[in-house]
């Protein structure tokens, strides 16, 4: 990872154009729906949007602003979404997201971590889960016949979502049964996969946990890391690398899976009882900042020139396409767009809901009514984490599907 | 000067403490530094978010009891948009967000400041309307747009400035009275600037809207043109490479080169004058290579293996018809103009990257680019006259850029300005764009030097190219050669804002 330093040069080139709170002109499609950032749409102040996280990030590395008068909540209340940064690099090379880790760091270092992701970092450290539940737990939900293919070089990675929804964890399992995959679990090796770390800034327990995680791949013989987590996907594609060598290992969401699956014929799909007409959620963990991080460590040159050249993440290159080709293959599921679509796609609001409720509950709606808008009769994700947030109960009440789940419960068979 | 605890208590009861702030953090949000611009930057003691007009003229009065200065702002991409002097306190129209009317038969639409572009423009184009643009991307507000500085646009061949535009506004003056301009004053709607009542016009348009520091505006009627192509925009793909389209058979974009800005200028004067082609411009060719860039390192690629000299004077035409054949002739007439004149067309592939992104006819959502290598740009001159005079304006510049280009002072090249046409040739506006390195502290200084010479060097030649702007230094050098414009504006500022706290001018 790096420090605020590190990040002089976005700081310095920032010219307030505001390109990361608004939609880009080739996705508008009216007056609403327009803002990229909720937070910012939330709250009003510039300072809550990479564009004034950035001025925040340059006057405290230049020792000019102190943590402890709501600087923390403001920064952890960021849903560390991405789509400021992503609206950002479509024309710009600046690293907003990554000055707002760096800050993180900055933020722990100074000792103002957020006491509801100090108890989660706790629990992953006592119980290598962020909900602190048993660690013998973890797999209680398997079905006593489960066998693994102990041969196999690919392990379904469950995370830690599935204490609260085994039913995502059972349905990638049938999936890849049906589809013929071999794959192992890795039971009591399984741990947390870092999210919770290295996205809040705490470097060093991220370090720590990812190099374990990493090795323990290895000692598994995995070479592919199969999740049906977006934020467990996300943080091995955009996470790992800045903390483990991950040559060699493959990570893939279940979604891209079955998307080959079916389009090689290998998962029998039955019709759905009922027309359901749905839209699709992207995760952000999944789309836009599911891109693989490559690290670079060189030299910003005058106007720009990065020597070595840079391999950037602008989101062009994540996961989107597969879950909406899984719909298409569902007989009966009508697929609508939402306006903020693709890397648009406006956050759940459920990286907020420790530190800033209020937010997290709003950010959910205001999903949920763009959903609504869209004309769907109900959400399709294929993250835990969204699940939380949009298929909780609040305004603009919508119900929620996980597609890994969905497409489970239309196999027409399992191999 | 700190806030005093009564004053922000007055202020916190008219927005409510959520909208209200003076953390220090909050503030350093919009505490950001324009190193382009001489500014001594200050911190805003506070920062608010009026919901309403009533709002604003209840803070404007409450700054005028205490002696506070305000500036109101919205997407803070100028340096008029921040505490220039100690004493300020900022307030941000964003939550005035409402488009009040679209009125499709009087090709109108009252929008609130909080209105960005791409909120209303994708609203008028489903209704066949379209309106110019500033170039300033996304999230510009349209209001501020057609109030608050000439909004000069890439499309404005065929219509005119933004401010031609604007129509009657409610506004809250200095003082923070709230009153109504033109039609809308006497009860008779939004539809004109001027009479039966009060007409402003001419004191809050134009380059002195913002500079001009004459209240806030807070609704505005503007002026829309019917709008050729498509009303709803088919884009493929993710960004940073999406595509949009627009159907061919009515939408062709022609990117020719010239040798000679002389032959560029009676190339538009002859379109403006056939009254054909929709956008008709010579672009700058570095923004153009930054344009068709996916990163700094991928410009520099391109800048130094041919770009430049395919491009080194590029006319950009955009035509936009009802039907085939009306394409079809604009051709025809195009085609003969640019022979006549001398142009060359653009290897399919550059061209082809025209018609690819649409989305920069329309909101420029790609203008950002241009500061991609590092942020360091200036655009001066600004000014508008007649196509020929600007064209003579810009041959000039070879003559003096050179020693600050080679000399490494500032990143550019002899033929890198724009220059637009306006109302079918009848006057156009230049701009020159040089790009400075950021991260270089000395560099201002010959970013300062570069434009005292392109000052100096156009007074020399009577040129009218450059901007009176709203800084000191060019104003006052400017202001005698323009009837004493600065007096008079001293004069205006000081009937309306008696206590000068309407972002007071440096």
């Amino acid at each position: 990872m790096a420090n605020l330093a590190d990040f002089k040069y976005t700081m310095e080139s920032c010219n307030h154009c505001g390109q990361c709170k608004w939609i880009l002109p080739a996705r508008m499609k009216g007056w609403d729906f327009a803002s990229v950032c909720p937070l910012h749409e939330f709250h009003g102040f510039d300072a809550y949007s990479g564009q004034g996280l950035i001025q925040i990030a340059k006057e405290r590395l230049d020792g000019k602003l102190e943590y402890g008068d709501g600087l923390e909540t403001l920064l952890y209340a960021c849903p560390a979404c991405g789509a400021c940064d992503i609206n950002c690099k479509s024309v710009r090379d600046m690293e907003v997201l990554d000055t707002i880790y760096a800050l993180r760091e900055d933020c722990v270092e100074a000792g103002y971590l957020p006491e509801p992701l100090r108890r989660t970092a706790a629990n992953v450290e006592e119980t290598h889960n962020i909900y602190g539940k048993p660690h013998s737990e973890r797999f209680a939900w398997l079905p006593p016949d489960f066998r693994d293919d102990p041969e196999a070089d690919t392990a379904l990675f469950v995370g830690c979502s599935a204490y609260r929804y085994p039913d995502i964890a059972l349905a990638a399992i049938r999936i890849l049964r049906a589809g013929g995959v071999k794959f192992k679990l890795l039971r009591e090796d399984e741990w947390c996969c870092g999210a919770p770390l290295w996205r809040t800034g705490q470097r060093e327990a991220a370090e720590k946990l990812i190099r374990r995680n990493v090795d323990t791949f290895r000692r598994h013989g995995i070479h592919t890391v199969i999740t049906a987590c977006a934020e467990c996907f996300g943080s091995f594609r955009g996470g790992y690398p800045r903390y483990a060598d991950t040559e060699g290992l493959e990570f893939k969401h279940i979604t891209q899976v079955a998307a080959e699956l079916l389009s090689g014929g290998k998962l029998r799909l039955r019709k759905g009882d009922e027309p359901l007409r749905v839209t699709y959620h992207d995760p952000c963990m999944l789309g836009r900042l599911s891109e693989k991080y490559v690290p670079w460590d060189g030299e910003i040159r005058p106007y720009g020139l990065h020597v070595p050249e840079k391999v950037w993440r602008r989101g062009e290159h994540g996961v989107y396409e597969e879950p909406r080709e899984i719909l298409r293959a569902l007989e009966g599921v009508e697929l609508c767009e939402m306006t903020r679509n693709l890397e648009e796609a406006l956050c759940c609001g459920a990286a907020a809901r420790d530190v800033d409720p209020e937010f997290a509950v709003w950010t959910a709606a205001e999903r949920r009514r763009e959903a609504k808008a869209a004309g769907a009769q109900a959400i399709v994700s294929c993250c835990p984490f969204c699940r939380d947030a949009l298929g909780s109960d609040g305004e603009n009440a919508l119900p929620y599907l996980d597609l890994t789940v969905l497409l489970a419960e239309r196999l027409k068979e399992e191999a | 000067m700190a806030l005093s605890a009564q004053a922000y208590r007055e202020l916190a009861a008219i927005v409510g403490e959520r909208y209200i702030s003076s953390k220090q953090h909050i503030l350093a949000g919009n505490r950001v530094r324009t190193p382009e611009i001489p500014f001594d930057y200050h911190s805003a003691d506070a920062i608010l978010l009026p919901g309403s007009t009533e709002e604003v003229a209840a803070i404007v009065k409450v700054c005028n009891k205490y002696g506070i200065c305000f500036v109101p702002f919205i997407s803070g991409t100028l340096p008029d948009a921040y505490a220039n002097r100690a004493g300020t306190v900022l307030i941000h129209l964003k939550r005035m967000n409402r488009i009040l009317e679209i009125n499709e038969e009087d090709r109108y639409a009252v929008v609130e400041p909080g209105v960005r572009h791409v909120q209303l423009y994708p609203e008028v184009r489903k209704r066949g309307l379209s309106y110019t643009a500033a170039s300033v991307g996304p999230g510009g507000s349209v209001l501020a747009n057609f109030t608050s500085t000439s909004g000069d646009h890439h499309t404005q061949y065929g219509s005119s400035r933004a401010n031609r535009y604007l129509l009657a506004v409610e506004m809250v003056t200095p003082e923070g009275e709230i009153i109504r301009t033109g039609s809308l004053q006497g009860g008779c709607g939004w539809f004109c600037p001027d009479g039966p009542g009060p007409s402003l016009r001419s004191i809050i348009k134009g380059y002195f809207g913002s500079h001009g520091q004459l209240g806030i505006i807070t609704k505005a009627a503007v002026a829309l043109d019917a709008c050729k192509g498509p009303a709803e925009i088919r884009t493929e793909g993710v960004s940073p490479h999406h595509r949009v389209y627009f159907d061919s058979d009515l939408s062709r974009v022609y990117v020719f080169n010239y040798d000679n800005i002389q032959n560029v200028c009676q190339a538009m004067l002859a379109l403006g004058e056939a009254e054909v082609c929709s956008t008709v411009q010579k672009y700058f060719y570095l923004p153009l290579t930054l344009l068709m860039s996916d990163s700094a390192n991928d410009f520099w690629k391109k800048w130094t293996s041919g770009y430049k000299e395919a491009m080194s004077m590029p006319l950009v035409v955009h035509i936009a018809a009802q039907s085939v054949r009306e394409r079809e002739y604009e051709e025809k007439i195009l085609f003969d103009v640019v022979r006549e004149t001398g142009g060359k067309r653009l290897p399919e592939e550059l061209e082809n990257w025209w018609t690819e992104h649409m989305d920069y006819f329309m909101v420029v959502s790609r203008l950002q680019s241009v500061l991609r290598l590092g942020g360091g740009w200036m655009p001066i001159k600004l000014g508008a006259e007649s196509v020929q005079h600007i064209c003579d304006v810009g041959e000039s510049i070879g003559e003096y850029i050179y020693e600050f280009t080679e000399t490494g002072k500032i990143f550019d090249a002899p033929e890198n300005y724009q220059i637009i046409p306006m109302e079918y040739g009848h006057f156009a506006h230049i701009e020159l764009l040089f790009m400075w390195d950021r991260t270089n502290p000395a560099a201002m200084k010959g970013v300062g030097e570069f434009r005292a010479r392109s000052r100096e060097e156009d007074l020399r030649r009577h040129f009218h190219a450059e901007d009176v702007g709203c800084l000191n230094p060019t104003l006052l050098q400017l202001g005698p050669l323009y009837s004493n414009c600065h007096i008079w504006m001293q004069k205006i500022k000081e009937s309306f804002d008696p206590n000068n706290v309407a972002n007071p001018m440096l």
